[in-house]
């Protein structure tokens, strides 16, 4: 019997080393293994995937450069950077319009830019599907860098720089729209917000003050509906109730359905609180204002979201409570963070 | 103590013989039959543009055509279209599907009217199918290459999606002397996608060993007009919806493609 057990053992350990030895994966040496983009725990699955333009630093690097680059402008006067400053979480300085070429002005307000990897459509109206395609918009958009395709295709293939950026960065020898698309999207998907304030005291490494606390709860009592958790936004389209006078239709200028008429997509509300003024249209510079008007005083139009016009008002101190909570959503780490910012 | 000792030595002769097995295993080549290699051809489907119904003149560029059924004068400056996934059907139900098939028909570039699809195994085929349009997921899966290029302007950027054909031109029917038709859309209600295919009847297509087979095909660019109205009525079209689908699906679905004849 003793001889017998001694025997399954001795096989099931000698089975065991045999196999185990053919698992074994060996993991080359990574310089800087930490970099790259990275799922936050509290996150759900993004939508990007680096789908045939795999993550890799020089490329990350050669998005950046070209997002601080005036060169992909009609005139050579404006950037990406020049409508979305780091330091305003990647929104216009604090204007509610923003300034194109020559001096013009865009129709919308400039939106605060993170976490986009996780953004199934981009603008206010939605009317992008994909965040590669989304540069398409403000490169040739005569109020914003008023450029061809071509122009700026012909410009950075004159231009050795870029020419051998591209060759390092893609292995390409002549630069074409999608590897231009393709490195914006490298930088743009690492602008990721997922270590606010917030985020901390969610994952209990700091302590909310009360006010914090309780504008937590009002919040979760009165926004989570649109302004979900962990990005502040579910991504739908939304009639707030502004008013019935305003031009831009929104949403209905894509579906062209009357239903859609003058729905936004609902904002991020990360680093709302220095990204003023706010609405689509920058109609309002105080948290304080827009909290009337947005929660307390929605107009009952036709296609005004029910759920603002059923709840209610909120007192001083209540929203005083909300603003202090929502200050907790500014992430000095991604707007403080070097690599991304002017190289 | 002699016999113990022999019981061991066989237990550990067991344990070194199964400790390499699995080693064993995945070290040793598995052998597999090569691949008989599957012979290849090329078709080419060479498409010529035609005008009126009776009476068929070519279709060209900056010459006024006027239309059969609207009696417009038509002076096209830019006629181009996607036309994409081809496959190929054998007598015997099997198919041949041409990966990355996406073909951007320009009128103003000659060499866009012929299109090549290399390495069509050998064989008799009743039918080939292909796609007016692009289909839904290039619509939706960023920045493409080739003929689905964002530089072939041939996408809405405001409003993601392809220009799956665009008709321009001047018209003196027009209120504003110019007509300009960007037709598109993929998805619910405005979905345009359209299969079509060429049946070669009893004169099957044969593809043969290293050697160009070609297809000539007859396309009217009047079927557009089949059920849109005049440009006097209509000279614009921007974006997908109702009057997008009443001109494309004209030039779509009806007998606007057809096989002229084939070179074997
Ligand atoms: C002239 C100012 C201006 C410039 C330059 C500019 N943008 Fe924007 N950006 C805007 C405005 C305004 C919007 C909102 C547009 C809309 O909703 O119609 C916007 C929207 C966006 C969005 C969508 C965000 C969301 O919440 O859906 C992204 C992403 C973006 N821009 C990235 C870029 C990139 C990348 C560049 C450079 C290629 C760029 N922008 C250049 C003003 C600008
Ligand atoms: C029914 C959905 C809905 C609810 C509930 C809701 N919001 Fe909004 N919110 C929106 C939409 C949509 C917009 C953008 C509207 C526009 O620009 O026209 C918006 C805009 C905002 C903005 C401006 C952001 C910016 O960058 O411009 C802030 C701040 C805001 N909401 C805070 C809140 C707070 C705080 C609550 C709860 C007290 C709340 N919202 C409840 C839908 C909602």
């Amino acid at each position: 019997m003793k001889v017998f057990s001694l025997f399954f053992c001795l096989v099931l350990l000698a089975s065991f080393l045999a196999c185990k030895k053919d698992e074994l994966v060996i993991k080359p040496y990574v310089e800087e293994e930490t970099w790259g983009f990275k799922i936050p725990s509290t996150f759900p699955q993004p939508d990007y995937k680096f789908e045939n333009n795999e993550q890799t630093r020089l490329r990350f690097e050669l998005g950046r450069l070209l997002f601080y680059d005036p060169i992909l402008s009609l005139n050579n006067t404006i950037s990406c950077a020049s409508c979305h400053a780091q330091e305003h979480g990647f929104a216009d300085h604090n204007v509610a319009m923003s300034t194109g070429i020559n001096g013009v002005q865009t129709t919308r307000n400039a939106p605060s830019l993170s976490n986009l990897a996780w953004y199934p459509n981009f603008m206010w109206d939605g009317g992008v599907n994909h965040l590669e395609v989304q540069p398409l918009v403000p490169l040739t958009n005569p109020l914003e860098m008023g450029e061809s395709i071509l122009g700026i295709l012909s410009k950075l293939n004159a231009s050795s720089f870029y020419k051998n950026k591209f060759k390092e960065a893609y292995d390409v020898d002549v630069i074409t729209d999608q590897k231009l698309l393709q490195a914006i999207a490298q930088y743009t998907s690492m602008l990721i917000s997922a270590n606010t304030k917030y985020d901390q005291y969610i994952a209990g490494k700091v302590d909310f003050t009360t006010s914090e606390k309780n504008g937590l709860t009002l919040f979760r009592n009165n926004c989570v509906a649109c302004h979900t958790e962990p990005l502040f936004t579910d991504f739908s389209y939304r009639n707030i109730g502004l008013d019935t006078i305003s031009e831009d239709l929104g949403r209905e200028l894509i579906t062209q359905n009357p239903t859609d008429r003058r729905k936004f997509k609902v904002p991020s509300l990360r680093n709302v609180a220095i990204t003023y003024p706010y609405m689509h249209d920058g109609r309002y510079f105080t948290l304080s204002i827009l909290l009337d008007r947005h929660i307390n005083g929605a107009l009952d139009t036709e296609s005004t979201d029910p759920f603002l016009l059923s709840v209610s008002p909120l007192s001083p101190t209540e929203k005083l409570e909300i603003i202090e909570f929502l200050k907790t959503l500014t992430d000095f780490y991604l707007i403080g963070d070097p690599q991304f910012s002017q190289p | 103590m002699k016999s113990n000792i022999f019981i061991f030595s066989i237990f550990l002769g067991l344990f070194l013989s199964v400790s390499t097995s699995c080693k064993k295993k995945t070290t040793e080549p598995t052998l597999e039959p090569t691949p008989l290699a599957v012979e290849k051809g090329i078709v080419t489907i060479d498409l010529s543009h035609k005008w009126g119904f009776t009476n068929q003149t070519d279709f060209v560029l900056g010459t006024d055509l006027i239309h059969p059924m609207t009696n417009d004068t038509l002076n096209f400056t830019t006629f181009k279209y996607y036309v994409s996934n081809f496959k190929f059907k054998k007598a015997d139900g099997t198919w041949y599907t041409q990966p990355e098939s996406y073909f951007l028909v320009d009128l103003s570039t000659p060499s866009s009217l012929v299109l090549t699809i290399p390495d069509v195994p050998v064989g008799d085929y009743t039918d080939v199918y292909y796609t007016m349009g692009v289909d839904s997921t290039r619509n939706v899966s960023g920045a493409q290459t080739g003929a689905l290029a964002a530089s072939n302007l041939m996408f809405w950027n405001w409003n993601s999606g392809y220009v799956f054909l665009k008709a321009e031109g001047t018209s003196v029917n027009s209120s504003t002397g110019t007509f300009q038709f960007h037709l598109g859309g993929f998805s619910g209600a405005n979905n345009l996608l359209t299969e079509k295919y060429i049946n070669f009847s009893n004169n099957s297509l044969t593809v043969s060993a290293n050697h160009t087979s070609t297809a000539f095909l007859q396309v009217n660019p009047g079927w557009l007009w089949h059920s849109a109205p005049s440009v006097s009525v209509l000279n614009m079209i921007h974006m997908p919806g109702t009057d997008a689908a009443t001109m494309a699906l004209g030039f779509y679905t009806n007998n606007s493609i057809i096989l002229d004849h084939i070179v074997e």
